[in-house]
């Protein structure tokens, strides 16, 4: 009897604790494989599929490759992001760390950068549009100073580099906050015990900065650095904006190909390009950045 | 104390009544889609005062739906399919309803014609008639029309080379005009609306083309078509480099960017509402073999699943009305369809615009260009082919004959997989195909 007592108790409460916790991500998975499985699934088969047989095909994706548009699309959307994450993670990491001084006026400051997260990527394109275009601010405080003349000519054609460099202030403006935010929430998961230890041993700012503050924030690091990656693959509305299609990217492609030309195979064939280049990405992140943390 | 009586009751009478009223006529609700009126402010207007004046005739009231060519083409489609619909009245352009026709989802419209004839209030130019029948089968009633005009600043008028007239401006006046004024200010100040959403394809294909070769598509890679693409290179070089950002001109107009522009009535109407007495609108140029401009023609229709076709007919007989035109072209810059509405002469920005329009349609070389019909789901191909010879010729300087062959390639099969014919001016051959 005392032995089927102690065969039945350890059962009984194990069954609801094994069963709470995937009861609790239930929702979670249904609305990842509504929103974001099925239609994956859905826009790889589009981009393999053809439309009259049914039949497994590359048509699509040869399409997309011989259209005068793609080369120049892949190009601009890594040149891109190679030139604003960087500079998105190095300034969001210097406001964050800014901000966790606090400093008088720290909160206030924090609105005011973070600021940009609620504003839509359209919008941010046609408020830096108001800014560079040729009768725009920048041209008008320029005036005012009597820096220049005539104004100045930021987006034209002649000069592509100009225009991606109005892109990139566009989408570090933009995009600052977020990388700022998540970074700032790491900062302050990190003991103050730490940084006031390396200061009794001596250590400078710099120093505690680089062996104590950033490898304690690593992982702040990788979810940042994954988030605006991704994103910017995604980038689409701010380039459209300030330099229409003389800029093209991946994501913008695959919008005209849905809209313009209405053909839904081949812009289902960018946002499978898009989702490789992603993927491939987000693996080498959690590749390399995991590589360091076993040697750290 | 009787006439109290007598007040109580009718009192009563009315308290009992209204209701009793509503409950025996129930309130009748009709649904009208279109690919028109999409810009916010187009939808509001369209149904705080074009469709509230009929609902207030009528007590029908209107479900007004307007989304982009794809969704709305696909929803209409799918309810012809599905055998079961809920439109009752749709609207869009004279390109779209081979479309419908295909599928077999219109009403013949024929019947409707002949009632709005017999109205005798109204009429419709007769090219719209003759467009609204397709293979026989009349397709639309004709709702408004749409055209595209150059629009100057007046300080850009002294610039205009000397001794010739603006109302019947040339290609190579525009060219000259654009370089006086570069000469004169230092800058580029010629504008098209080259943005992904702006529709210089239109100009490409619809102006400069015929105007240069007679055609739109047969003569796409001809000595002429070379000649037009020499020329454009060097109206590129007046053109402001800013205008792949522009889709709606009435912006740099306003701004000051730009001192002619060339774009959609309805995309230069808010510049000309805003500063009526700063702009005059102008013809489109005219090349050496014509002044061709694009008529775009709207018309209503009725699904052949409407499930109140009745009142439908009642929806078009209103927006057809001579009154009704006039309203529209005041509230969204299209223009009327029936020669009654067209006498009635707007005032301010709308004059400037008639004036406009009238010198254009009105000129002794005019030739009508009409959208390409029947490329189908293939439709959104079109214009792209014109718009990326121009990027490869005039923006990337690719040499002109290599680059038209290989796009007059792309334009034969999108006609040869469609066996779409040419639209005029090009001859009616099917399937159309450059030279």
């Amino acid at each position: 009897m005392a032995v089927a007592e102690t065969d039945l108790t350890p059962a009984r409460p194990r069954s609801p604790a094994t069963w709470t916790p995937y009861l609790l991500i239930l929702p979670t998975l249904i609305f990842l494989g509504l929103f974001f499985v099925y239609p994956m699934v859905q826009a790889v088969w589009l981009a393999v599929s053809d439309p009259q047989s049914g039949g497994l095909t590359w048509a699509h994706f040869r399409r997309m490759g011989a259209d005068l548009y793609f080369a120049p699309a892949v190009r601009y959307t890594l040149l891109i992001t190679a030139l604003a994450v960087p500079l998105q993670v190095m300034l969001g990491l210097a406001i964050a760390l800014l901000v966790n001084t606090r400093f008088l006026g720290h909160s206030a400051f924090l609105y005011l950068t973070a600021l940009p997260i609620g504003i839509s990527d359209l919008a941010a394109g046609l408020i830096w549009l108001s800014i560079f275009t040729e009768r725009g601010y920048l041209n008008a405080v320029l005036q005012r100073l009597g820096l220049v003349e005539v104004p100045l000519i930021f987006l034209s054609v002649e000069r592509p580099d100009w225009m991606l460099g109005a892109i990139v202030i566009t989408e570090v403006w933009r995009a600052t906050a977020i990388v700022m935010v998540i970074l700032l929430a790491g900062l302050q998961l990190i003991p103050r015990d730490y940084a006031e230890t390396a200061s009794v041993f001596g250590a400078g700012r710099w120093q505690t900065l680089r062996h104590v503050i950033l490898p304690l924030l690593r992982p702040s690091l990788q979810t940042a650095l994954i988030i605006r990656t991704i994103l910017a693959f995604q980038l689409f509305a701010t380039v459209v904006t300030l330099a229409g299609r003389q800029i093209p990217v991946l994501a913008g492609e695959a919008y005209f190909w849905y809209s313009l030309y209405r053909s839904p195979h081949v812009a289902s064939a960018y946002a499978v390009l898009i989702l490789l280049f992603s993927g491939s990405i987000t693996w080498l992140y959690l590749r390399f950045l995991r590589a360091e943390e076993g040697r750290a | 104390m009787r006439i109290v009586r007598a007040l109580a009751l009718v009192f009563v009478l009315t308290l009992v009544g209204t209701p009793g009223a509503g409950l025996s006529a129930p309130a009748q609700e009709i649904v009208f889609t279109s690919n028109q009126f999409t810009p916010v402010e187009e939808q509001e207007w369209a149904r705080n005062t074009l469709l509230a004046g009929f609902t207030r005739e009528t007590g029908i009231t209107v479900r007004f739906i307007t989304e982009n060519e794809g969704p709305y083409v696909d929803r209409l489609l799918a309810e012809a399919r599905a055998g079961r619909g809920t439109i009752d009245v749709t609207g869009t352009l004279h390109g779209i309803f081979p479309v419908f026709l295909a599928n077999n989802a219109l009403r013949d419209m024929a019947e409707v014609q002949r009632q709005l004839d017999a109205r005798r209030d109204r009429t419709f130019f007769r090219d719209f008639l003759a467009a609204a029948k397709m293979d026989g089968f009349t397709a639309f009633i004709p709702w408004m029309q749409a055209t595209y005009l150059i629009v100057a600043h007046k300080d850009a008028l002294r610039y205009f080379p000397g001794g010739r007239n603006p109302m019947a401006m040339t290609y190579d006046d525009l060219l000259q005009w654009g370089e006086n004024i570069r000469q004169a200010t230092g800058q580029r100040r010629v504008g098209f609306p080259v943005g992904p959403r702006g529709l210089y394809g239109r100009f490409l294909h619809g102006y400069i083309y015929p105007s240069f070769t007679g055609a739109q598509v047969r003569r796409f890679r001809s000595p002429e078509a070379v000649e037009m693409w020499r020329y454009l290179r060097r109206l590129w070089g007046v053109t402001h480099p800013s205008s792949f950002t522009y889709e709606f001109m009435s912006e740099p107009l306003l701004r000051g960017e730009v001192l002619v522009g060339w774009d959609h009535v309805a995309r230069i109407v808010p510049a000309l509402r805003q500063r009526p007495d700063d702009f005059v609108v102008l013809p489109s140029p005219a090349g050496p073999r014509g002044r061709s401009f694009i008529s775009v023609i709207v018309g209503l229709s009725i699904p052949r699943t409407a499930p109140s076709p009745d009142l439908g007919v009642r929806l078009i007989e209103y927006l057809t009305r001579p009154a009704t035109q006039v309203l529209t072209l005041q509230g969204v810059g299209f223009f009327p369809v029936s020669p009654e509405a067209g006498r009635t002469v707007p005032s301010g920005a709308l004059k400037v615009m008639a004036d406009g329009v009238t010198a254009q349609s009105g000129a002794p070389d005019a030739r009508t260009a009409l959208l390409p019909v029947g490329l189908g789901a293939r439709t959104g191909e079109f214009v792209p082919i014109y718009v990326d010879t121009f990027t490869r010729i005039a923006v990337r300087g690719e040499e002109i004959q290599r680059v038209l062959n290989e796009q007059a390639a792309k334009l034969e099969e999108l006609y040869r997989a469609t066996n779409a014919p040419c639209a005029p001016p090009d001859p009616p051959q099917r399937p159309c195909k450059p030279d």
